[in-house]
């Protein structure tokens, strides 16, 4: 059992702004009650979030991942839930590499 | 009928029974972390750990993005966060069944908030069969199921899976980037998130290009909620044409 005190610092931050996430909207609904904008913004915000997430390493990876990205989608999209998804993902890269692809 | 406050053994029980099988579907996401986490350098109890305090995969995920050292503390926090937003709305629709709950409850109910066990619950209390029991129940079994998961990851990671090349031959060094669009894909709503999207992606490629670091994911996610609320705070006002 090994633990770097800055990462166990890391670790408590990252606790906290999930809790500060997840408490947030339940505070906020009983103080501010619901406002349309901030809902509005939240509505789009986590899917923004993702896209941003997997874009910039996509355009920096080779053509391994952008297959694996297109089948992700198209099987998630197609056959439905999260495991189908990541297991066809990650099983196009493994076999894209196979073929060659970088 | 709201939720009820009281947390009895049987509801507590029957809440984390019915909470296996979703949680199981966590199992490959979860073990694909460990081995991530591995990778940055994270040991398995600082995995597990993290895995258990902050109960989020997506933004651990986005968190090990931009994992390295010296630790960004802030942008690590403002990623988890925004990561986190969608719970931010999960809550605000929970606390109106809630309305009574003590204060020293309400923060066991927004660590049990997670997407499955929330949506189980919100469904239930909708119909008037709401049970706060329940709700901790499942989000026991659930951080038990993703903590005990991201271990299993970790340890594999010092077995086979250390050695760099067997990880990028099995294609495992995509997980992270893989959760990001099935969760996306699962999200896509139609049209309707094409031009948000598009904005984020933008803002995304502009903002690695021009400030560099992982800043992009932040500030790809609230460029394209606030162009997203812009347009629909003006169609709103504009009216159906």
């Amino acid at each position: 059992m090994s633990a770097h005190p800055e990462t166990l610092i890391a670790i408590l931050v990252m606790a906290l702004a999930a809790m500060a996430a997840k408490g947030g909207g339940f505070l906020a609904m009983r103080w501010l009650g619901r406002h349309r904008f901030i809902v509005a913004v939240l509505d789009h915000a986590p899917g923004a979030v993702l896209v941003s997430a997997a874009v910039v390493p996509l355009t920096q990876s080779g053509g391994a991942f952008v297959v694996g990205a297109v089948v992700a989608a198209v099987v998630t999209r197609t056959a439905g839930g999260f495991t189908p998804g990541l297991f066809a993902a990650v099983g196009a890269v493994a076999l894209a590499r196979w073929a060659g692809l970088p | 009928m709201s939720l009820s406050a009281r947390v009895t053994w049987p509801s507590f029980q029957a809440g984390a029974l019915r909470m296996i099988l979703p949680g199981l579907a966590s199992l490959p996401f979860g073990i694909g972390f460990g081995v991530a986490a591995a990778q940055k350098g994270l040991s398995a109890f600082e995995t597990t750990l993290m895995s258990f305090t902050v109960m989020a995969g997506t933004s651990q995920m986005v968190a090990l993005d931009i994992w390295a050292q010296p630790l960004p503390l802030i942008a690590l926090a403002v990623s988890v966060f925004v990561a986190n937003l969608r719970y931010f709305v999960m809550g605000a629709a929970l606390q109106p069944h809630l309305p009574h709950l003590p204060w020293w409850q309400q923060p066991a109910v927004w660590y049990a908030t997670v997407d499955q066990n929330w949506a189980l619950n919100i469904a239930e209390y909708r119909r008037g069969q709401g049970d706060l029991g329940k709700v901790l129940g499942g989000g026991f079994v659930m951080a038990c199921i993703w903590s005990g998961s991201t271990l299993a990851g970790n340890l594999a990671a010092g077995g086979v899976l250390s050695d760099p090349t067997a990880a990028y031959r099995l294609g495992l060094d995509f997980v992270g980037i893989a959760v990001f669009v099935v969760v996306a894909a699962i999200m896509f709503r139609g049209k309707s998130d094409l031009a948000p999207w598009a904005v984020a992606i933008a803002a995304a490629l502009a903002a690695r290009w021009l400030i560099g670091g992982n800043w992009y994911i932040v500030i790809g996610g609230l460029a394209g909620g606030l162009f997203g609320a812009l347009r629909d705070t003006r169609k709103r006002h504009v009216g159906p044409s």
